[in-house]
């Protein structure tokens, strides 16, 4: 009889779920756009067991993780932190790997891997330069849309640097920038490397080693990516599963609970 | 009496250090502030009054001290000052104020000019000599001290006498055994004695008299010493920073079942690391423990290029049988920021896994660092 797991991620900004058959295969997947704090988490859940046509009585074990991961107690079998849930999905999409970079919507995470397992990792300091939420606050500034960052990004010709690491103040530098007729593409690629900037001093305390993976809903900017790479030095590897990754290692990790 | 209900008593206090204030002073003490590091309390109790530990407030917010700090002061010092400010402490007799860091070098000006604009108690200032073992150096300390000593007898009324100060030094080096002898206890015993109980049990030293203090926590560690070394399953680490006293970040330790084995803090162990010696010269005494204080960020190290302080924090983590190391930083405090790279390359050398937390005392969101423990708490264990 096939064992189902359920991991679910309930982050700052996003509630995402998956659904695993004996620990390999993907089943069903779910995202909403909102997370800690809000009726996200139950939709995603709700979502995912439609999607799979399954009950919550069908789930061998239900692992929570994320920052709200806290808030499904009594629901979830356990929990874990997102950093060691990353770690274990992006283990599991990439074999090989050995930095992971996870960029999400309030913090910054590096994790140094070895044969599957997280034994060293860095997070930002209370500070959203770096961050999701960085991102969000220089969409809104630009007037676009921030899943049009990456193309717009791809753009630009000519080079701007927003040199602040605070996010108030590098929102004011765009807004100079803007006064005076800054090409917007060329602003964001700015930000991309500012952004890029402040990941890779982060990781650099970890030790990059290759095969480097991003992580987290940001991999899906192909900016922040690109500007990444440029910087470490290193080819960044993504996942089209990108933010479901924690979700993903939370499935993996009930799937060791539910079968020991 | 059990254990719970001892230490029941050590939280109260460790709780409500305005009640203990106030209990003295119905009782008729005098009560004399102390502000960290270092500061002789040996003295204010010579001199019959009662020494309470300054070291901010996890539940009180900044707003009077704005006035007189600028923005990078730590906030153990600005909570310190607010406190000063807001009449918690006014019923104080007095305030010490050592001097061994940059910030709390201004935050002594800053206590004395607002204490005497507002006529509120005397301030006793303590500048303790860098350069601390050399026989200048422990003039200077007992010429320092010694003007403290002044500044409480005119509080008190009446002289110190050596004879006093002697049972002082006897008095304090008891409870630093004691304390000693604790804290290697809660890590045989960490089942019983959680991080939060600790934490409290080592902050009521602050809050009481230590001759009471020191009688109640013999009597727990006597019970403790009864019980079977706990068979622990989770995880041991060592603490290290100024201060982490904060019961949420405590909690979130006891929840991923973390253990403090040992402690490298400048509010717990570093403060009763040294006794005084018990000869006829006591205020020489008191000066050649300072002089004998090490391993301390605060302190001038003549050696420092050797990083002795990196391998003793290493060793100590190793010793006390802990797998890692939580170093709680407090925001803007640059001697710790400064040290922290030497610290992580001895630590790294000696192969012991180690977290920077980012803290201080306004903290009221701890999500980031719960999810740094947790990982931490992991990733220990995945090693094991």
């Amino acid at each position: 009889m096939a064992i189902y797991t359920l991991g679910i991620d309930v982050g700052s900004t996003a509630s995402k779920c998956v659904i695993l058959k004996d620990g390999k295969e993907i089943v069903a997947k779910s995202l909403i756009d909102v997370g800690a704090g809000t009726s996200g988490p139950d939709r995603a859940i709700n979502q995912v067991l439609e999607n799979a046509g399954l009950k919550r009585e069908d789930m061998a074990y239900i692992l929570a993780t994320g920052y709200g991961r806290n808030s499904l107690e009594g629901f979830a079998d356990k929990q874990m932190s997102e950093l060691s849930c990353h770690a274990r999905g992006a283990y599991f999409l990439f074999p090989e790997v050995h930095t992971v970079i996870d960029i999400g919507g309030q913090d910054v995470k590096v994790m140094h891997i070895e044969n599957g397992a997280m034994v060293n990792f860095q997070m930002n300091d209370k500070c959203a330069a770096g961050t999701g939420r960085f991102l969000d606050v220089m969409a809104r500034v630009l007037e676009v849309k921030v899943g049009d960052l990456g193309r717009l990004g791809a753009l630009s010709t000519k080079k701007v640097a927003i040199s602040s690491t605070c996010t108030v103040f590098a929102e004011s530098e765009v807004i100079s920038q803007l006064a005076q007729a800054t090409d917007k593409c060329d602003i964001i690629n700015g930000i991309h490397h500012s952004v890029a900037a402040r990941v890779v001093g982060l990781a650099h305390r970890v030790g990059v080693q290759e095969m480097v993976v991003m992580t987290g809903g940001v991999a899906q900017n192909a900016g922040v990516v690109q500007a990444l790479q440029e910087q470490l030095g290193h080819e960044v590897h993504t996942s089209p599963l990108t933010q479901y990754v924690g979700a993903l290692g939370a499935a993996l990790f009930a799937y060791q609970k539910a079968s020991r | 009496m059990s254990i719970e209900s001892i230490v029941k008593e050590f939280q109260a206090v460790a709780a409500s250090p305005a009640r203990q204030l106030d209990n003295y002073k119905a009782a008729g003490k005098k009560v004399i502030g102390v502000l960290p590091y270092y500061a002789p309390e040996e003295l204010v109790y010579a001199a019959g009054m009662v020494p309470m530990g300054i070291w901010g407030s996890n539940t009180k917010t900044i707003s009077k001290a704005k006035e007189y700090c600028a923005t990078f002061y730590c906030t153990i010092a600005q909570l310190a000052l607010e406190m000063l400010l807001d009449g918690t402490m006014d019923k104080l007799d007095g305030v010490i104020t050592p001097t061994i860091c940059d910030t709390l070098r201004p935050m002594s000006q800053n206590i004395r000019v607002s204490m005497k604009k507002l006529n509120k108690m005397p301030t006793i200032f303590l500048a303790h000599p860098q350069n601390r073992k050399p026989a200048y150096g422990l003039k200077f300390c007992i010429d320092q001290y010694t003007n403290v000593k002044t500044a409480l007898e005119e509080i008190s009324g009446a002289p110190i006498t050596d004879e006093a100060l002697k049972e002082a030094i006897k008095v304090y080096n008891a409870s630093r055994a004691a304390r000693r002898e604790f804290v290697k206890l809660a890590g045989e015993h960490c089942g019983v004695i959680t991080p939060t109980l600790r934490s409290a049990v080592l902050k009521a030293a602050w809050f009481m008299l230590k001759d009471e203090y020191t009688a109640k926590l013999n009597e727990l560690n006597a019970e403790l010493k009864a019980l079977p070394v706990c068979d622990w399953k989770g995880t041991k680490v060592v603490t290290s920073g100024i201060i982490c006293d904060n019961p949420t970040l405590l909690k979130i330790f006891e929840d991923n079942h973390i253990a403090i084995a040992a402690d490298d803090v400048a509010h717990e162990s570093r403060s009763f690391r040294v006794d005084v010696p018990e000869n006829d010269d006591p205020m020489m005494a008191l000066a050649l423990q300072f002089a004998a204080q090490d391993y301390d960020v605060l302190l001038y190290d003549e050696h420092s290029s050797s990083n002795r302080r990196g391998e003793y924090v290493a060793n100590l983590v190793k010793e006390s049988g802990a797998q890692g190391l939580v170093l709680f930083m407090q925001q803007f405090c640059d001697p710790e920021e400064m040290e922290y790279p030497y610290l992580k390359k001895a630590l790294d050398a000696a192969g012991v896994p180690h977290i920077k937390l980012g803290v201080d005392q306004q903290m009221r969101d701890f999500g980031q660092a719960s999810t740094a423990i947790q990982a931490f708490a992991d990733v220990l264990e995945m090693a094991k």
